[in-house]
């Protein structure tokens, strides 16, 4: 039995108890704040983007622990969609990124406010 | 009697056409073209100078479709006349046009009487005697003053010439409108029509401020008096059920007989409010004393247009009116009596005014204002046909005296002060003005065997013969003499005495005759060419052939006017004309001496009411019924003589004295224009001379009465307006923009304010589902 | 109700947690940053400690522990590290720690292709980023940080509202697991019904078929392999499977993907395409610097090397 077999219990997968759930659910959701802070409070517009990734790791973490709870694999399918988002958003979005610091030689995110009411 | 005109009316119905004979006396007719062509013709002389102003007319040509109009009309009315009420009988017959206002609708379960559901007003003429007289005069009268209007507006050549004729035009199509209407509501129309002509011709010098406030005013003022005819209208509509003249007097002949019998208790106060609202339109028409103050300011309009409208025509309309209904007054115990307090007191008051004013036209104005309260008192004091003659013979002189000092405002620039002018009758080319001067003024003065004469005395007499009339009588009488003092005053100022004159401001003379352009722009063009000061110099220049003609035709027909009273029967060919209509049959004092010999043609059972004195009671008002139920009912007298063979001596002396006077003060010893012995005497009379020459100051008075209060509220409303209203208007504005700067800082613009803001949603939609769910 | 934990506890540690997070925040010059991280860390090891002494019976894995508070620890460091290279490589540490998560949670392959493709590909992806669009640094400059990395904006708003979304979703949770439906026994093997050539393969390699039998019938009710050489037929019990024998997490993912969402992965592979046009269309677009950026530059330059403010001197004297 390697680590990994240990790690990952291999063979047929025991029911998960629902408190265990609840751990997952709870290191997600920190995640996710964790994420949504840093997208609020910092500054520097690839933080921010590195910030909504964090938010999408939570959002796959608890993907992947109801989908074990409910002994269902739709959840780990899910989080190939969510790399696949993340991938698409972070290709566009750097090269926003790019284009806005030629633009304004800054990452500010705070230099843009063109569409100030 | 009351069926006289129900029997004699016949409806024209236009598939009878030709199967009928055109008898003098039978006026079973068919559609009468003629009858219609006399309303049309004026409507199409309207229609042509406006169309003359849409093709920039420079010439003369507007006048001359108007007085051929006119005169065509006043040639079918002439012969309508001739055929229908020459003789000694004469019925009323109506001529239907065309269907105009037609309205039923479903029967109310609850309505009380009898109830017509329909409302019918026919484009109808109702051909009377009475209408007939009347549009004899209206339409001869206007045809001579288009013919002096042709001369006189002649400095204005072009689109304002077009517009004066054509609302003259459409002056007299309203007018005739107004008197031969077969109902109410026609005669409505003509009575609005009217007062639109009035306020187009009074404002058009549109750009003098005083003639424009002068319209207004009258236009306004008349509004007050158009309410009281409209409300009155309404309530005979509601009350009868028909505004038609002929079902209406039947439908109130019931009334009638109750009245007759001297029940007026009997009689709802409904019926009895009818005349008290048609009287108050009849004052504000006719200029009397509540709402006279329009008249005097309506000079500002042309000298022909005073002829026409403000003094021959349009202001006895309120005479019209009452004659026309007067069965309705009888009605009533306080309708009359308040139309002879009112005409008595506003002929006085405008009396007074008239001596002390120094505007030869003004002066004339209050005269008009004068004469139609001895209108009114006649046909108050029972004797429509004296009202009525009046009404004629005034017509006729009143229109010469107007033209005549137009003619002096026409030759002399402007000049209307009598301070200004003198022995103008000695002049060169001023003869036929000085003459017809003196012929209108010999009438209006009551002078013996003047037109004038007869038609006052008429008038008169009736108000002491009448029981409990004599203080208007004595009024009437004083009021008399003061008409013979200030018209020959004027007379003795202006048109004879030493031969002294001023120019007026207004340059009419120099320039008439000259190819002058009178663009719109221009407007009152003629006018300040000069400028204002240096008048003296301008020759006057005499009226032209049409004033010349116009005048000596008045002149002649004010004097043939006379004869009117010694043909056609007891008091007159008019006072038969009067008895042959609406105004006639219950007017039993009027010719309760040859009563007998008017019966036979009245029906049996009115004659002898009539006859025996005893149906005088029954109209004689209120006022004078205690009296009349005292038992044997006796005429008034006059210190015991007959009034009427009094007054020929009375009233004769009376105008005397009143001409005398005036010779003494104003002529007898006067050396220049300005100063005569009355100014002497002025100081005498303290303060009242000054207060007569300020019109009693009746004019403040209703501005403090009336307007200062409208001011004040309006300005109140204005201020509510502008700050509650608008306030309002302007929160809910305000409003969200107020919200949208309370707000607007959110939308920073940063993409950190807007994540937080979605992070914080996020929250509060998770507790509410956490909320919800649990 | 059988809350997991009290609520109030929960949020005693939200309020202590948020606050930690506000002191780790980045504010320039001298902060208590490095007690606010360290505050943050313990306060969530508290919280894991008092879910794990609540429910010593049913604790997970120990692994848990040490990944949560690794990935936790990370994710804070990224959001409070002010150098942006190091909250790439912090966040890396993240992705890391999420992967052994997913290890845990038999999720084998998606813990590996998530380290692949995010620590992989678009964490480089960043770093690349991060290197074209930062300064270069001045001669007499040593320190590079841009004053917007090293200040956080509203750190107080942002922890009230952060930690209070926590508090609520912590609730939600300790209130719901409880009540989630009892999972349902699961044949993982069902699906080798649908793999008769790897079935056969391993059993040949295992040396349990003879020559010439090929796998006939697999029936994973019964947990027997029917194979056949010619009329004979045989059944191999699971007993005797080979260890190998079993459906592998990968194969089941796939199964699962290619089933159920085939509608997804078109959409999936579209988003792709997209981003890859639109990260080509971008990045060939000329973009023109703005005028007051120019200005700064030229401020900048002329500060710095003082002999070409001349060449400058222009835009320099319009402001």
């Amino acid at each position: 039995m390697s680590l990994m077999a240990v790690l990952a219990q291999a063979g047929s997968p025991a029911p998960m108890a629902a408190s265990t759930l609840a751990h997952y659910l709870l290191v997600s959701a920190l995640l996710l704040v964790i994420g949504l802070i840093g997208f609020v409070t910092r500054r520097n517009l690839i933080i921010m983007f590195l910030c909504t990734e964090l938010m999408f790791q939570a959002a796959g973490l608890a993907a992947v622990a109801f989908g074990r709870y409910h002994l269902n694999l739709t959840g780990q399918t899910l989080v190939i969609f969510i790399l696949t988002v993340a991938a698409a958003e972070a290709a566009m979005a750097l090269a926003l990124v790019v284009l806005l610091f030629r633009r304004k030689e800054s990452l500010n995110a705070e230099e843009w406010q063109d569409l100030k009411g | 009697m009351l069926n006289l005109i129900q029997d004699t009316i016949v409806h024209a119905e236009p598939q009878t056409l030709g199967a009928a004979s055109q008898g003098a006396g039978h006026a079973h007719g068919q559609t009468d073209w003629s009858v219609a062509a006399i309303v049309a013709l004026p409507l199409l002389a309207c229609v042509l100078t406006g169309l003359c102003a849409a093709l920039r007319v420079k010439s003369k040509l507007p006048a001359w479709l108007t007085v051929a109009s006119l005169a065509g009309a006043f040639a079918l009315t002439a012969k309508t006349f001739a055929a229908h009420f020459m003789g000694a009988e004469s019925h009323a017959f109506v001529v239907h046009v065309f269907d105009w206002v037609t309205f039923s609708w479903a029967a109310d379960v609850h309505a009380q009487g009898p109830q017509t559901n329909e409302l019918v007003a026919n484009f109808a003429f109702y051909l009377d005697s009475l209408s007939a007289l009347w549009m004899l005069f209206v339409t001869g009268l206007a045809t001579l003053i288009a013919l002096y209007a042709s001369e006189y507006m002649s400095h204005d050549q072009g689109p304002g010439y077009c517009r004066f004729f054509a609302a003259f035009s459409l002056f007299v199509f309203s007018m005739a409108c107004l008197v031969m209407a077969d109902n109410l509501l026609l005669l409505y129309l003509g009575w609005e029509g009217v007062g639109l002509c009035s306020y187009l011709l009074i404002g058009y010098f549109y750009k003098k401020p005083s003639a424009v406030a002068a319209a207004k005013k009258a236009f306004i003022i008349n509004r007050i008096g158009d309410l009281f005819l409209a409300m009155g209208v309404m309530l005979i509509f509601v009350q009868f059920g028909t505004v038609e003249y002929s079902v209406l007097f039947e439908k109130a002949k019931p009334y009638i007989e109750l009245a007759r019998a001297g029940n007026f208790a009997q009689i709802p106060f409904v019926v009895k409010l009818i005349p008290c609202l048609l009287m108050g339109g009849a004052f504000g028409k006719s200029a009397q004393l509540p709402l006279y103050v329009w008249l005097p300011d309506a000079m500002e309009g042309p000298t022909p247009v005073s002829a026409l409208i403000h003094a021959a025509t349009m202001v006895t309309a309120g005479v019209f009116l009452i004659a026309r209904t007067y069965p309705l007054f009888l009605l009533s115990e306080v309708a009359l009596p308040a139309v002879a307090w009112v005409g008595a007191l506003t002929a006085l008051l405008s009396a007074t005014i008239g001596m002390a004013q120094f505007d030869i036209k003004r002066i004339m104005a209050y005269s008009t204002v004068s004469q139609l309260g001895y209108m009114f008192c006649g046909l108050a004091v029972l004797s429509p046909s004296g009202g009525v003659f009046h009404v004629v013979t005034h017509a006729f002189f009143k229109a010469l005296l107007f033209l005549c000092c137009g003619a002096v405002m026409h030759g002399f620039a402007g000049q209307l002060d009598l301070r200004k002018l003198s022995g103008v009758m000695k002049m060169p080319g001023w003869r036929v003005v000085g003459f017809g001067m003196l012929i209108g003024c010999l009438n209006l003065a009551g002078f013996p065997l003047t037109a004038g004469y007869f038609s006052k005395d008429m008038i008169l007499a009736e108000a002491f013969v009448t029981p409990g009339t004599a203080v208007i009588g004595w009024i009437l009488l004083l009021t008399a003499g003061l008409t013979a003092y200030y018209t020959f005053r004027v007379f003795f100022r202006v048109f004879v005495g030493p031969v002294a004159y001023e120019m007026g401001d207004e340059h009419h003379g120099a320039d008439h005759g000259h190819d002058h352009e009178h663009g719109h722009g221009q407007g009152h063009g003629h006018a300040k060419d000069h400028g204002g000061g240096d008048g003296g110099h301008h020759q006057p220049h005499a009226p032209g052939w049409a004033i010349n003609t116009v005048l000596a035709t008045l002149a002649v027909l004010s004097l043939a006017a006379t004869g009117l009273y010694f043909v056609g029967g007891d008091h007159g060919a008019v006072a038969r004309l009067v008895d042959q209509s609406s105004a006639g049959f219950h007017s039993p004092l009027a010719h309760h001496e040859s009563g007998a010999g008017q019966a036979p043609d009245h029906g049996a059972a009115a004659g002898a009411g009539r006859a025996s004195g005893h149906a005088v009671v029954s109209y004689v008002p209120e006022f004078v019924r205690a009296r009349a139920h005292q038992g044997e009912v006796h005429a008034g007298t006059f210190f015991g003589a007959d009034p009427h063979k009094a007054m020929y001596f009375v009233s004769a002396g009376v105008g005397a004295v009143g001409i005398f006077v005036a010779f003494w003060l104003h002529l007898a010893g006067r050396k220049t224009a300005a100063a005569s012995r009355a100014d002497a005497l002025l100081p005498a009379l303290g303060p009242l001379p000054g207060w007569a020459q300020g019109k009693w100051y009746v004019d403040e008075f209703y501005d403090f009465l009336v307007r200062k209060p409208l001011w004040v509220l309006s300005h109140i409303l204005y201020l509510i307006d502008s700050y509650l209203v608008d306030g309002l208007v302007d929160f809910v504005g305000a409003a969200p923009k107020a919200a949208g700067k309370v707000i607007r800082p959110s939308q920073s613009g940063e993409l950190h304010g807007y994540a937080l803001g979605m992070a914080g949603g996020a929250v509060i939609l998770i507790v509410i589902v956490a909320l919800v769910a649990t | 109700m059988g809350e997991l934990i009290h609520p109030f506890i929960v949020y005693g540690f939200c309020v202590l947690g948020g606050a930690a997070v506000c002191l780790a925040l980045p504010r320039g010059g001298r902060s208590p940053q490095v007690l606010g991280a360290l505050a943050g860390a313990l306060i969530a090891g508290l919280a894991l400690l008092a879910l794990a002494i609540k429910f010593a019976p049913v604790l997970p894995n120990v692994y848990f522990y040490i990944f949560s508070l690794i990935g936790v620890g990370a994710a804070l460091r990224v959001i409070t590290h002010p150098r942006p290279v190091y909250a790439a490589l912090y966040f890396i540490l993240t992705v890391i720690s999420t992967g052994g998560l997913f290890v845990l949670l038999s999720a084998e392959f998606m813990a590996f292709a998530l380290i692949i493709v995010y620590a992989g590909a678009i964490l480089i992806t960043y770093l690349f980023v991060i290197m074209l669009a930062t300064q270069a640094p001045q001669e007499d400059q040593t320190e590079v940080l841009a004053s917007y990395d090293t200040r956080a904006r509203e750190p107080v708003a942002a922890s009230v509202i952060g930690f209070l979304l926590l508090a609520v979703l912590t609730t939600l949770f300790f209130r719901g697991v409880d009540r989630l439906p009892a999972p349902g026994a699961s044949d993982d093997q069902a699906l080798l019904a649908e793999m008769p050539r790897k079935v056969e393969t391993s059993l040949r390699v295992a040396g349990l078929l003879r020559e010439g039998e090929t796998v006939r019938e697999i029936d994973t009710a019964l947990g027997v392999v029917r194979v056949a050489s010619g009329e004979s037929l045989r059944e191999i019990p699971r007993a005797e499977w080979p260890e190998g024998l079993s459906v592998s997490n990968v194969e089941a993912l796939g199964f699962n993907l290619l089933r159920e969402h085939p509608g997804a992965i078109e959409i999936a592979g579209v988003i792709l395409l997209m981003a890859m046009l639109g990260a080509v269309v971008l990045s060939r677009k000329q973009v023109e610097m703005d005028e007051e950026a120019k200005r700064r530059q030229a401020q900048k330059l002329g500060q710095t090397t003082g002999g070409i403010s001349d060449v400058t001197g222009p835009i320099g004297g319009e402001s």
